[in-house]
């Protein structure tokens, strides 16, 4: 048979375009047989293809055990295919590691320095504790191998065996300091051993602080910049702890500030002397004075607009840092990084909001706010055109998205780029906790605030948490799964709950959202469901707060359309409340006279109600069903009672059915609901009796069963729904959507302009009609406003009148110091409901007009002792949540993560004590090392065994036809295989072996725990060793 | 410590993985499309450096970052030379300028070894990567940033192969990375 080299692969791999995969999978069937040739030369050109594939993503963990055949073999060429394998395919979780000690202990001294520094170089990818415990003894010597790429490779393979044993450094550290000391030591060693203590100084920096002498020798006198980065990066770690560093410190860094030609030299230098708090506070004012300014400004000019972007943004990043310690010399730069936020470079815009976030203050929330609204706007709306959808179409686009999934988004992309959802969606976060934080102590105008969420819920992307199949697969990041659209949504509620004076403009917002909801869903395919969030909060808003609704009815009507089409179980039951409540208002009125009309009306309505809430009484999801079984039963009795009582005629007068007028609002017409601090229902007492674990019904399993059997009626669109629910869609929002698109498009004026472009650029034209309505109608009487002359026939206002007149055409009206009169509101057009600029147009220099309202926000309700409910001060809702997220986050461990924490336990300090108690012990070392050879012997042994197994697997299953590419897949196949195919006999005897050698290692004082890496094993073992006991259970008996 | 180098070409098929931290063969291929998503959608003339993927934000880095946490890789650098990109993850005790520095080094490293590299040398000589990148950076910390020897330590392991002579320039690859169009930071 001919065999493939890697060349012959790869150029296949470039022949076959389209059909790769079926070529990977022959590719693969041949190099899993010519694995297992006895030829090394064969056995080697296999592996490397198969490493080759592996990068493609073809998994390879199955060749573990060839990888260590290779490995061993005595040709340098092919021992070092062998040790790119392991390093490239070896996982924790890898069977055949164990094996390997010998192995990479026998490399390790070898006398080529080529083949000694292969071993090196792999083990950090391999390490186990268990394995650095074997192999450190024959690593100390390269230490002090002649060869100075040894050397250097060496110290950083300690440092990664020290990561995981940290023990390793009590034996290492002393040597490495030496190597450190030496003068004539290599200059690229002591550059390895610097970037080595770099990563181990900021776990302890209390054991480096001896080495500064000669670490600042370094700094002084190296010339090398790629240490000198790192040394300033260690002295910033090293100085909060020791200020008299900061003295010495200062001269070279400053010098090095002004003199080097290299930008990250600059960059670090100030960076170092941010981070190692020499900024600032101390004793010597004026030379810190000094090199502070000197740093800001360099970082300013980082920063400016012109400047190279790289620059642009580890500067941000440098503020970051600052903003933390001197928060007073980042405000001195807002102007400079309120321009980054617009730049269009994604990376330098988070770092900016970053960074804006924490500057927020009522001063500049508005114009913050606006800026980031404008992008947000601008790019929704240029995603809109490349879909050739007019207005977002919530939920074609949720299946667009789901179906064009990671890998890219291959649509062009003319101007202003669609932004990425996940920042989308980190941007409305962010929005949302500038706006409420410190329980919106920054917010001055609430209006506002309300416009601002009505317009971000219809820029929101849709929540993809429906698609649970991706869910499956991988982790999903958490914040794109919470719905934002939801977080909006309880923005408005908690306007309307907290803030009394906003309850009106909050719940016409809340109106107005379910009115876009209906109409998207009605404009689309009946089948497809309503997703957004927002709904819940908004629709609680509506019910509770009804009285204040423009239109109740048109309210019912929409929610009534949009009930079947909710999937969420917890919106369904918010929303079946707010019908009922909707409905008791409607219908409840008390004092209207009972005539044919109503009467007709009410069972009409009644009937349509019940028509929706019915098919709910058989929802799986309990609360929902509870609800409207509940809610249905009363209403037929109600509607019973309706027909039975007849009209009032002329002459009898006849009341309206109590059930209607009293019953029903009696419901929900209670106490006032207010928002309840984060906690407080812990501090609820327990009332005594309460038995949570007492079952509710003895037989509850029965009755689920039963209840299983239940099916959800199938939701049909009928007639009689079309005939009530099919509505024109509202005009008034999308007929103003070219004028916007204009607006959008329209260049700004003049940079720094922001606070003058109106928000028209990020509101949708008929908020802002409303808002220019409103204002009119507030200003009316206010006679420092003048009003829009055309509500009397189209002429300009007298005064502009006289002022053309006596001074011709050209007058520039602004200019005039009285008042400030911004034509361009007029000139837009908006018709007769124009007014002139509002005092929140005018860019902050000038004195800010006091907030009209101020309104009050009320504080959480809470219980008595409420000192553990509130746990940070106070904040809405939404923000402690997502605090607690991060919370959770934080203690998850990221994905490449390299944990270094052990390393913070270990002392390092060598005089004294510490060095009587170095647990490097020779003879120690000799006695583990006879147990692991005995132990190797084992497993050599073992090894075999496993192998013939191995084989008579693969002869009896043949091979396999397709390599598998997914690990998980590939890994319970074969443990199936070898589990029960394999051969009761051989298999068992293997199993036996096993535990006896662990039983041998588990003697050893030394706790060598070889048996640890292989889990795999260890589970076949129990569950043999269940077996065996099952049989000794049934001898006994 | 440097987390992962990547290396991949413009419709995203990876020329070089090497992950300092063990990770499912999976999962490092999620990471690398979702890196190369952001990588590819970059406007021109931005910065070098990529907000991080979701894959890494979620399990990472809250921005409240109160005590310092440098285990965490924060940082995402990527160059990228006419077919390929480059990319570094790291964490915060790394320089961000130094390393676009350091890629540049490979990536001259690479240049010398192979005479004026292309696309095709680095998909037939994976292995020769490799090596270069093992003289320069073990265990996620760099130990060389000194070209010489990077390339005479690549040498020492073994002749590296030449280009195929039957596999010509002309394959649309362009010729060379252009190196000589990028600006060089001085950081050396």
């Amino acid at each position: 048979m001919f065999e493939k080299s890697l060349y012959d692969l790869i150029r296949g791999l470039r022949n076959h375009k389209g059909t790769e995969k079926e070529y990977i999978q022959n590719c693969l069937k041949e190099c899993r047989s010519e694995i297992r040739n006895q030829d090394m030369d064969v056995k080697a050109t296999a592996l490397l293809k198969l490493i080759y594939l592996e990068m493609v993503g073809h998994d390879m963990s199955w060749a573990s055990f060839h990888v260590l055949e290779v490995m061993s073999s005595p040709k340098y060429h092919q021992k070092r295919v062998g040790y790119l394998g392991a390093v490239q395919s070896f996982r924790p979780d890898t069977e055949v590691l164990m094996l390997a000690t010998n192995l990479l202990k026998k490399d390790l001294s070898a006398t080529l320095a080529t083949t000694m520094s292969l071993p090196i170089a792999a083990l950090p990818h391999i390490i186990t504790p268990s394995l650095a415990l074997s192999v450190l003894a024959d690593l100390l010597p390269r230490l002090s191998h002649s060869h100075p790429a040894i050397r250097k490779k060496t110290i950083v393979t300690l440092y990664r065996l020290a990561l995981v044993y940290p023990e390793t450094l009590r034996a290492a550290w002393p040597k490495i300091k030496e190597r450190l000391m030496d003068k004539n030591e290599d200059p690229s060693v002591t550059a390895a051993i610097v970037n080595v203590v770099v990563e181990l100084g900021w776990r302890r920096p209390n054991d480096f602080l001896p080495l500064a002498p000669r670490l600042f020798e370094l700094l002084v006198d190296s010339g090398n910049n790629w240490m000198a980065i790192k040394l300033i990066k260690l002295f910033a770690t090293l100085t909060p702890l020791e200020p008299r560093l900061v003295r010495k410190l200062l001269p070279p860094l400053t010098d090095l500030i002004r003199t080097t030609p290299a930008m990250s030299l600059l960059y670090e230098c100030i960076n170092g002397i941010i981070q190692g708090g020499i900024l600032g506070d101390g004793e010597d004012f004026s030379a810190r004075e000094e090199i502070a300014s000197l740093c800001v400004s360099k970082l300013r000019g980082m920063i400016s607009i012109n400047s190279d972007p790289n620059l642009k943004y580890v500067a941000l990043l440098a503020f970051n840092r600052i903003v933390v310690t001197h928060p007073f010399l980042v405000a001195q730069q807002e102007d400079v990084i309120l321009e980054c936020i617009d730049s269009e470079d994604i990376s330098i815009r988070i770092k900016a909001l970053d960074l804006v976030q924490g500057m927020v203050s009522s001063d500049n929330l508005v114009s913050i706010v606006s800026r980031l609204m404008r992008q947000l706007k601008a790019s929704s709306a240029s995603s809109d055109q490349q879909n050739g959808l007019q207005r977002p179409d919530l939920e074609t686009d949720s299946s667009d998205e789901a179906s064009i999934g990671p890998t890219g988004k291959s649509k062009s992309q003319e101007h202003a780029p669609p932004l990425p959802e996940d920042y989308t969606v980190d941007v409305i976060g962010r929005i949302l906790y500038m706006c409420s934080q410190g329980n919106y102590a920054s917010l001055s105008d609430f209006d506002w605030y309300i416009d601002v969420l009505t317009q971000l819920i219809r820029i929101t992307p849709v929540p993809r948490a429906v698609d649970s199949d991706s869910e499956l697969s991988a982790p999903v990041p958490k914040y794109l799964a919470t719905d934002i659209s939801e977080r909006i949504g309880n923005e408005i509620r908690n306007m309307a709950v907290k803030v009394k004076a906003m309850r009106p403009a909050a719940v016409q917002a809340a109106e107005l959202i379910i009115t876009r909801l209906f109409r998207l869903s009605s404009e689309s395919a009946s089948s497809h469901l309503v997703v957004s969030g927002a709904l819940k909060p908004t629709a609680w808003v509506a019910g509770e707060y009804a009285f204040q609704l423009s239109s109740p009815d048109d309210t019912l009507g929409n929610l009534l359309h949009l009930l079947p089409r909710i999937e969420n179980p917890e919106i369904l039951a918010t929303c079946l409340q707010t019908i009922t409540k909707l409905f008791s208002f409607i219908a409840g009125d008390d004092r209207a006279q009972w005539t044919a009309e109503r009467k007709s009306n009410m069972s009409l309505l009644m009937a349509r109600v019940i028509h929706v809430l019915e098919p709910l009484a058989f929802h799986p999801y309990l609360e929902v069903q509870e609800r409207g079984v509940e809610f249905t039963e009363l209403l037929k009795l109600t509607a019973e009672a309706a027909s039975g009582q007849a009209p009032s005629t002329d002459d009898l007068q006849q009341d309206p059915p109590l059930l209607l007028t009293q019953a029903i609002p009696s419901l929900f017409n209670g106490w006032e609901l207010n928002s309840v601090a984060l906690g407080a229902q812990k501090n609820v007492p327990m009332p005594e009796g309460l038995d949570l674990d007492e079952p509710i019904h003895s037989n509850l399993s029965a009755l689920l069963a039963q209840a299983d059997s239940l099916m959800l009626p199938a939701q049909d669109e009928d007639e009689f729904e079309a005939y009530y629910n099919q509505k024109a869609p509202v005009t008034s929002i999308a007929s103003n959507e070219p004028a916007i698109k204009r607006l959008v498009e329209a260049p700004e004026e003049v940079s720094g302009s922001y606070q003058q472009a109106g928000e028209e650029s990020y509101l949708d034209a008929d908020i802002v009609a409303r808002r220019k309505a409103e204002r009119a109608e507030r200003n009316r009487d206010d006679p420092f406003y003048i009003l829009e002359s055309s509500r009397s026939g189209g002429t300009s206002t007298p005064i502009h009148n006289i002022l053309q007149k006596e001074n011709g055409p050209g007058l520039d009206i602004d200019s005039i110091p009285i008042m400030k009169l911004d034509l361009e509101t007029v000139s837009t057009g908006l018709g007769d409901q124009g007014t002139l600029a509002s005092s929140r147009q005018q860019p902050p220099s000038f004195p800010r007009s006091k907030p009209r309202q101020r309104a009050m926000v009320a504080a959480d309700e809470t219980l008595g002792g409420s000192g553990p409910s509130t746990p940070r001060g106070y904040d809405s809702e939404n923000n402690s949540d997502s605090f607690a997220k991060a919370r959770v986050k934080k203690l998850k461990q990221s994905l490449l993560q390299v944990d270094s924490s052990h390393l913070g336990h270990l002392s390092l300090d060598t005089s004294g004590q510490a060095s009587d108690e170095l647990t490097y012990d020779p003879e120690k070392q000799q006695r583990d090392e006879a147990e692991m050879a005995q132990a190797m012997k084992e497993v050599q042994r073992l090894r075999l065994e496993m192998q013939r197994a191995n084989e008579r697997i693969q002869v009896a299953q043949g091979v396999p036809a397709e390599g598998v590419i997914v690990k998980k897949k590939a890994k319970s196949k074969k443990a199936k295989v070898d589990g029960e195919g394999g051969g009761e006999p051989s298999g068992g005897l293997a199993i036996t072996k096993m535990k006896k050698k662990k039983a041998v290692e588990g003697d050893g004082s030394s706790g060598v725990a070889v048996g640890e890496p292989v889990k795999a094993r260890k589970k076949k073992a129990k569950r043999i060793v269940q077996l065996d006991e099952g049989t000794r259970a049934v001898e006994s008996l | 410590m440097i987390n992962a180098f990547l290396v991949f070409n413009g419709q995203g098929q990876p020329r070089l993985t090497k992950f300092y931290t063990q990770l499912d063969t999976s999962i490092q291929q999620r990471l690398i499309s979702e890196i190369f998503t952001l990588v590819s959608n970059r406007p021109q003339g931005s910065c070098n450096f990529l907000p991080l993927p979701p894959l890494l934000a979620a399990s990472g880095t809250s921005q409240s970052a109160s005590e310092p946490h440098n285990d965490v890789p924060s940082l995402v650098t990527y160059r990228h030379y006419a077919t390929l990109y480059f990319i570094i993850i790291s964490t915060s005790t790394e320089s961000p300028l130094a390393l676009i520095d350091l890629i540049q080094v490979y990536v001259e490293s690479l240049d010398r070894l192979f005479e004026n590299v292309c696309e095709l040398d680095l998909i037939f000589n994976f292995e020769t990567l490799h090596a270069a990148l093992g003289e320069m950076i073990v265990g996620g910390v760099v130990i060389e940033t000194n070209l010489e020897r990077i390339v005479s330590g690549v040498r020492a392991q073994g002749t590296v192969a030449k280009r195929p002579v039957n596999e010509g320039r002309g394959a649309g690859l362009g010729s060379g990375l252009g190196m000589g169009g990028n600006f060089v930071w001085h950081g050396r």
